[in-house]
C-alpha cells in the first residue's frame, strides 16, 4: 500500500517530466522557426506528389498551376502552416511523441527507409544493448570493490581504487576510446576499430554472437572505464559512513555475527543513498554512450545523433533528444521503483 | 579564525591536494601567459587562416618524436632573406643571388620545398627574372624553375612594386615546370626514361633529393645548395624579402595537423578557455544552487515546494542529449559557447540545490537561528549572515568538482561537432583529428594531447577535491 | 555469586592525541538483583566501559587487559568468537545511548527485537517474532508496534523497543548507557518507572550509565562514581549520595540544583582532564579543594571506608 501509492505518485511526476520535455522542444521549435521549415518540409514532399497527378490529369499549364495552388493551400492549412506556432503545440507535441517527423534528407536506415521513425526504431536495440551491458558490468564491480574497500579504508587498495576512481571520473569517454583504438586496434591489432559486425557479419548464429562480443568488446569496457571510477567512490563512502553509525555497533553488540551485520545493517542500509547516485550518474551513462557510440561507430542512436549533426538533419535531432529523454526517465523510474522497494522511509 | 586556519591545515596535509594546487597554478600561469600573449581574434585572425600555416608541413609529428624513432626525420626549415647574399652587375643587369647551404643528413625526404617572395620592386619596364637552382652532392646541378615577376600593366608608373600585402609562394615540389626539369635530369645523368607526370606521382621531392635505387628512390644525403638568383635589369631591382622552406617531416612541440597548423599554438589556446569555461560555469551554478537550495530549505511552504518540484524536472532531464538539442538549434544565432555554458548552467544547478536543502533544514533548527528569529532579524538577513555561512565550505567543495564536468561537457560537444570552430579549444583540435581519420592513420600527435591535456585539467580540481573532503566531512579525517 | 567481577579493567586507545587512557584500573561488582548507577562528566570513560564490559572495542585499542567475569568466563581471556556466541546478549546485553540510531532502519522492529534469538538461538522466525511481540508487551507497547518502522515511531516508543530488543533473550545483566538523555522529561518518567517495574518484576541485574546523579538516584542500589577513566567512590546509594566522601562526589552533589532548598549549585572549577596525558598522582588534584602534596605525587589506591564501601582519595588514608 505505502509502496505502490508513492511509486504511483513518482510515476505522475515523471510523466509529467517527460511532457514538460516535450513542451520545451516544441516551443524553442516554434520560436525558432524550424518547425515551420519541418512541416513545410513534410507539406511540399506530399505537394509534389500531388502535383506529379495532377500534372498526369491536366494538361492547361494555366488550370494547372490554379490547381496546384489551391491544394497547397489545402495542404497548408491542415498542417497548421497558416497559424502562427504557438497554436499548433499540441499537434507538435503529438507529432514528436510519435516521431512524425518526416524523412530525412540524406541518412538511410539499413533497410533504405528515410522515414525517420524507421531509422530510430532499428538503431533503438543496438543503444540499449551497448548501455545495460556497460551499466550491468560497472554496477556489479563497482559494488564488489566499493563495500571490499570500505572495510579497509586505509589500506594500500583502498588508496589505488581512489586514484583509480579520480582518473577514471577525469578521463573524457570518447578519449579513452580514442585511445584504446589507438592501443588495441591499431597498435596490437587485437580488436576491430568499430561497427557492431564485420562486413560481412558471419552467418552461423553461434559465430555472428561471437563477433558481436568482439566488437563490443572494446566499447563497452570504454564505457565502463567511464562509469567504473566513481561509482566505487560512491559505494565505498557511503559503506563507509553507515559503517559508522550506532546500529551497526548495537548490532555488533547484539553479538551478531560479521557477516549477518555487513549484509544486513551496512550494505542493505547503505544501498538506498548508492542508488541514488547510480541514478544520477545515469545521465553521465547517456552521454558517455552517445560519444562512444561516435568513436566506434556503433550503429545506435548515439553515432545517429553524430551524424545528424554533421547533416544538418533538425528532425533526426529532435526524434533522438525526445527518445533520450523518454529512456532516461524510464531508467530512472525502475530505479526509484527499487529504491522505494529497499527504503522504507521514503514511503508515504 | 581558527576554523579556517585548522580547515587549511587539513586540507593541505595530504599529499593530494598540495599535487591539485600545483597544478591548479601550473594551469593558471599558462593561460595568464596565453591571455597576454595572444591577439584576441586570434581564433579568426590565424587559426582559421590556412594562408598564415601555409610553410609549416602538414601533419608530422613534434620534433622529439627523433629521439625516439631509429628513422632519422628531417626538421623544418625556413630560411628568410632581407639581403640577397650576394649582388653582381653584369650586362647592365643587376643579379640578386640568395644562397642556402644546408648538409641534408637523414633518412627520410623533406615534405616540400617552396620558395616566397615579398615586397619585390623594380623600376625597369622589363621585370626581374626568378630562377631556382639547386646542387647535389652528387654535383648535379639542376635548374628547377624559372619565372618572371608579374610586369608593368598599362598606365601603370615606375617605381613597380610587387607582392606587398600577400607574398608570392611558390611551392617547387608542386609545380608541373619542376617535374619537367626533374625529369630531364633524370634522362641526362641517369638515363632514366620517366615522364614529368610520373614525377609528379612519385613525388617531386623525393626525385629531387633522391638518387634511384631499386624500384625507387633512396635519399641522397650530403651538401646541398639551394640558389635563387633573381635577374634585374635596373639598379632598383630589390627584394624586401625572400623566404625558402625546406619542408621538414617533424615540426615543433606538438606536431602538425593537416592543415600545417602548429598544435602547440592551438592547444596552449585552449588553457584559458577551459579554464573560463570551468570556472565561469561551476561558480555560477553553484551559486544558483546554494541560493535555492537555502531559499527552499529555509521559507518551506509554497516555494519550498516550487522549487523541489522544479529541481525534481530539472533533474530527470539528460543533459547531453539536450545540450545537442540546444546547441544545434540555437547554436547559429548565438555564438556557440555562450548557449554551452548557458545550458550547463542551467540544468546543473538543482543537483546543488537538493543537497543543500536538508542541510538547511538541519541548521533552521538550531539554536542561533532561534536567536536571531527572537531578535525580529529579517529573514533574508538570516538566510545570508546566519544560515549560508554554514554550507559554505561544502558548497565551496561542490564548486570545485563542478568544474571538471563543466570542461569535459564542452570538450564533448565540440568532439561531436557543436563546438565553436572558429576557437581551438581541445576538444576542438581533437574533434579535427578525429574527423580527418587521425585515429585510424596513427596521427598520434594530434589525438592524444588533447586529451590529456584535458584529462589534467579535470584531475586537477578532482585532486583538490578529494583533498577537501576530508575537511567538509568530519568523519573521514585522518585518525592516525 | 556475583553476576559481574570486574577487576583491574583497563582500556587504552591509540589517538592522534597519543594513548588515550580511559578506562583506568577500574574494579566492582554487580550482585544478582542489584543496580549499580555509574555516574560522571561527559567524557570520563563511562562508555567506553560499558564497550569494555559487552568487549566491543573500537579499531584503535592498544590496551585491554584485566578480568571482566561473568558467569564464570573471563571476558577479556576469550576469544572475539567465544564472547559473541556465547556473552554478548545471551548474558549481557546493552540499551545505547540515543536509541533513535541503534535500530537498523529499513527493518522492522519487530524482526530486530526477534533477531538475536533467531541468529543465536537458531529459532524458528516465526515462534521468535512471538517472543518479541510479549516483550514489547512487556515494555508496555501495543503488539501492532512490531510490524512498524523505527522512523514510524516516537523517542519514547523507540527507547522501550531497544529496552524489549535488550531483554529477548532474558540476559543476567543489562547495562543501560544513557538511556533517557535524548528523551524529554515526561518520558524520561516513564522509562525509569519501567526499568522500576522490570527490576522488581523480573529480578534484572542492571547498570545505569548516566551524568544525571539525581537519575541514577531513582533507580540504582549501589552508586559509582567515575572520574577521568576511574572509579574514585563506590558505596550504597544512601551512602553516596547523602554522606559523599570523596572530594569529587561532593561536588557534583553540590552542583546539582535543589528543587526546593534555596541553595545556589556551585560550579567545579577547572575542566575534566585530557585522558591522553592525565594529571600526575591523583587525577582529581587540580581541582580539588583538599589537595595535598602527596595527591601531586602518588596515585591513591581504594580505600576501604565502611563495609563495601571504597574511595580512592588519600585524605581516608590514614583512617580507617
Amino acid at each position: 500500500m505505502g509502496v505502490l501509492r508513492t511509486i504511483g505518485i513518482r510515476a505522475l511526476t515523471l510523466i509529467g517530466v517527460v511532457i514538460a520535455v516535450l513542451l520545451m522542444l516544441v516551443i524553442v521549435l516554434g520560436v525558432t522557426g524550424l518547425s515551420d521549415k519541418m512541416l513545410k518540409a513534410i507539406a511540399d514532399q506530399i505537394l509534389m506528389e500531388i502535383r506529379q497527378g495532377l500534372a498526369r490529369e491536366i494538361k492547361d499549364p494555366e488550370a494547372l498551376k490554379a490547381a496546384i495552388e489551391q491544394q497547397r493551400m489545402e495542404i497548408y492549412a491542415a498542417f497548421g502552416l497558416d497559424k502562427p506556432w504557438y497554436a499548433r503545440i499540441p499537434d507538435m507535441v503529438v507529432r514528436v511523441m510519435t516521431f512524425d517527423l518526416g524523412y530525412t534528407r540524406t541518412i538511410k536506415s539499413f533497410t533504405g527507409s528515410q522515414r525517420v521513425a524507421d531509422i530510430i526504431w532499428e538503431r533503438l536495440p543496438n543503444t540499449i544493448l551497448l548501455v545495460t551491458t556497460a551499466i550491468a558490468i560497472s554496477a556489479v564491480l563497482g559494488l564488489i570493490i566499493g563495500v571490499k574497500v570500505a572495510t579497509r579504508p586505509g589500506s594500500r587498495l583502498d588508496r589505488v581504487a581512489s586514484y583509480f576512481s579520480a582518473i577514471s571520473f577525469a578521463l573524457p569517454t570518447w578519449w579513452t576510446g580514442i585511445i584504446f583504438i589507438f592501443v588495441f586496434a591499431f597498435y596490437f591489432r587485437l580488436f576491430p576499430f568499430g561497427g557492431m559486425y564485420s562486413a560481412p557479419p558471419p552467418e552461423e548464429p553461434l559465430a555472428r554472437f561471437l563477433d558481436l562480443l568482439w566488437h563490443a568488446a572494446l566499447p563497452v569496457t570504454t564505457l565502463v572505464v567511464a562509469l567504473v571510477g566513481s561509482w566505487i567512490y560512491v559505494t565505498r563512502t557511503i559503506v563507509l559512513n553507515t559503517a559508522q553509525e550506532d546500529f551497526v555497533a548495537a548490532a555488533r553488540a547484539k553479538g551478531l555475527p560479521e557477516s549477518v551485520v555487513r549484509r544486513r545493517y551496512i550494505i542493505r542500509v547503505a544501498a538506498p543513498p548508492i542508488l541514488t547516485n547510480i541514478v544520477l550518474g545515469l545521465a553521465g551513462s547517456i552521454g558517455g554512450a552517445i560519444i562512444t557510440e561516435t568513436v566506434f561507430q556503433w550503429p545506435g542512436m548515439g553515432s545517429l545523433y553524430y551524424q545528424a549533426i554533421f547533416s544538418l538533419e533538425e528532425n533526426l535531432i529532435i526524434a533522438l533528444t525526445f527518445i533520450f529523454t523518454v529512456v532516461y526517465v524510464a531508467a530512472r523510474f525502475i530505479l526509484e521503483i527499487l529504491y522505494i522497494v529497499l527504503d522504507p522511509r521514503v514511503r508515504y | 579564525m581558527s576554523v579556517g586556519r585548522d580547515a587549511l591545515r587539513e586540507f593541505w596535509a595530504s599529499k593530494v591536494s598540495k599535487m591539485g594546487v600545483a597544478l591548479l597554478v601550473l594551469l593558471v600561469v599558462v593561460s595568464v601567459y596565453v591571455v597576454l600573449t595572444y591577439p584576441l581574434d586570434f581564433g579568426l585572425r590565424y587559426w582559421n587562416n590556412p594562408a598564415y600555416w601555409a610553410d609549416n608541413p602538414k601533419a608530422v609529428p613534434p620534433e622529439w618524436w627523433n629521439l625516439f624513432t631509429d628513422k632519422k626525420l628531417p626538421p623544418h626549415v625556413i630560411k628568410d632573406f632581407h639581403e640577397p647574399s650576394d649582388v653582381r652587375d653584369q650586362r647592365g643587369r643587376r643579379i640578386l643571388e640568395y644562397v642556402y647551404s644546408f648538409d641534408f643528413q637523414y633518412d627520410e625526404f623533406p615534405s616540400f620545398l617552396s620558395i616566397s617572395l615579398n615586397n619585390v620592386t623594380f623600376s625597369s619596364r622589363r621585370p626581374p627574372r626568378v630562377e631556382i637552382f639547386l646542387d647535389r652532392p652528387d654535383n648535379i646541378s639542376v635548374r628547377l624553375l624559372r619565372f618572371t615577376v608579374t610586369g608593368p600593366r598599362p598606365g601603370e608608373e615606375a617605381p613597380y612594386f610587387r607582392y606587398v600585402e600577400a607574398p608570392n609562394r611558390v611551392r617547387i615540389t608542386g609545380d608541373k615546370n619542376v617535374f619537367s626539369a626533374l625529369s630531364a635530369m633524370l634522362k641526362k645523368y641517369y638515363g632514366l626514361s620517366i615522364r614529368p607526370s610520373e614525377v609528379g606521382e612519385i613525388g617531386a621531392e623525393k626525385v629531387a633529393f633522391g638518387e634511384p635505387s631499386g624500384d625507387g628512390f633512396k635519399v641522397l644525403r650530403g651538401r646541398y645548395v639551394l640558389r635563387a638568383v633573381v635577374t634585374g635589369y635596373d639598379e632598383d631591382v630589390d627584394v624586401g624579402m625572400l623566404r625558402m622552406v625546406v619542408g621538414g617531416r617533424v615540426y615543433g612541440f606538438s606536431g602538425t595537423d593537416t592543415l600545417g597548423r602548429d598544435l602547440a599554438v592551438g592547444l596552449l589556446f585552449g588553457f584559458p578557455i577551459a579554464l573560463l569555461i570551468g570556472f565561469l560555469t561551476s561558480t555560477v551554478t553553484t551559486i544558483i544552487g546554494a541560493i535555492t537550495g537555502v531559499i527552499s530549505g529555509y521559507m518551506g511552504g509554497k516555494v519550498d515546494t516550487g522549487i523541489q518540484r522544479l529541481s525534481d524536472i530539472i533533474l530527470n532531464i539528460p543533459l547531453l542529449p539536450i545540450l545537442i538539442f540546444f546547441t544545434f538549434v540555437l547554436g547559429t544565432e548565438i555564438p556557440r559557447l555562450w548557449v554551452i555554458i548557458a545550458i550547463l548552467i542551467a540544468f546543473s544547478w538543482p543537483s546543488l540545490t537538493i543537497v543543500v536543502r536538508p542541510m538547511v533544514l538541519q541548521i533552521r533548527e538550531s539554536q542561533f537561528v532561534e536567536a536571531a528569529v527572537a531578535i525580529g532579524a529579517p529573514r533574508l538577513w538570516i538566510m545570508f549572515r546566519h544560515i549560508f555561512p554554514q554550507v559554505a565550505p561544502f558548497v565551496f567543495a561542490q564548486l570545485i568538482f563542478f568544474t571538471p564536468s563543466a570542461i569535459l561537457a564542452e570538450a564533448a560537444l565540440s568532439f561531436l561537432g557543436l563546438g565553436d570552430p572558429s576557437m581551438p579549444t581541445w576538444g576542438q583540435i581533437l574533434e579535427t583529428g578525429f574527423r580527418s581519420g587521425g585515429v585510424y592513420i596513427g596521427y598520434w600527435w594530434w589525438v592524444l594531447p588533447p586529451g590529456l591535456l584535458i584529462v589534467f585539467a579535470a584531475i586537477t580540481f578532482v585532486l583538490i577535491a578529494l583533498g577537501l573532503e576530508p575537511v567538509v566531512n568530519p568523519r573521514l579525517r585522518r585518525m592516525k | 555469586m556475583a553476576v559481574l567481577d570486574i577487576v583491574n579493567l583497563r582500556l587504552y586507545y591509540k589517538t592522534l592525541r597519543g594513548t588515550v587512557r580511559a578506562v583506568e584500573r577500574v574494579s566492582y561488582r554487580v550482585e544478582p538483583g542489584e543496580a549499580l548507577g555509574i555516574v560522571g562528566e561527559s567524557g570520563c570513560g563511562k562508555t567506553s566501559m560499558a564497550n569494555a564490559i559487552m568487549r566491543t572495542l573500537p579499531s584503535n585499542v592498544e590496551v585491554y587487559d584485566g578480568h571482566v567475569i561473568v558467569d564464570g568466563h573471563d571476558v577479556v581471556r576469550m576469544s572475539e568468537e567465544e564472547v559473541r556466541r556465547k556473552i554478548r546478549w545471551r548474558k549481557v546485553s546493552m540499551v545505547f545511548q540515543g536509541a533513535m540510531n541503534a535500530l537498523n532502519p529499513v527493518i522492522r522492529v519487530g524482526l530486530q527485537v526477534a533477531e538475536p534469538l533467531i541468529i543465536h538461538e537458531g529459532m524458528d522466525k516465526r515462534e521468535a517474532l512471538e517472543i518479541a511481540r510479549e516483550k514489547l508487551k512487556l515494555v508496555g507497547l501495543p503488539p501492532e508496534v512490531s510490524d512498524r518502522y523505527p522512523h514510524e515511531l516516537s523517542g519514547g516508543m523507540k527507547q522501550r523497543v531497544v529496552i524489549a530488543m535488550a531483554l529477548v533473550m532474558n540476559p543476567k545483566l543489562v547495562i543501560l548507557d544513557e538511556p533517557t538523555s535524548a528523551l524529554d522529561v515526561s518520558i524520561q518518567a516513564q522509562i525509569m518507572n519501567l526499568l522500576k517495574k522490570l527490576k522488581r518484576e523480573m529480578g534484572l541485574s542492571m547498570i545505569f550509565i548516566t551524568h544525571d546523579i539525581a537519575l541514577a538516584s531513582d533507580l540504582s542500589d549501589r552508586i559509582a562514581v567515575m572520574y577521568a577513566g576511574q572509579v574514585v567512590e563506590i558505596g550504597s546509594a544512601e551512602q553516596v549520595l547523602l554522606e559523599p566522601k570523596h572530594p569529587y562526589t561532593q561536588k557534583l552533589l553540590a552542583a546539582t540544583p535543589r528543587l526546593r532548598a534555596d541553595i545556589t549549585p556551585e560550579f567545579i572549577p577547572g575542566a575534566p582532564p585530557d585522558l591522553a596525558s592525565p594529571p600526575q598522582g591523583c587525577r582529581f588534584h587540580p581541582r580539588c579543594p583538599y589537595v595535598m602534596d602527596r595527591c601531586r605525587r602518588e596515585e591513591p589506591p581504594d580505600f576501604e571506608v565502611d563495609g563495601g564501601r571504597y574511595v580512592k582519595c588519600w585524605l581516608y588514608g590514614e583512617e580507617g
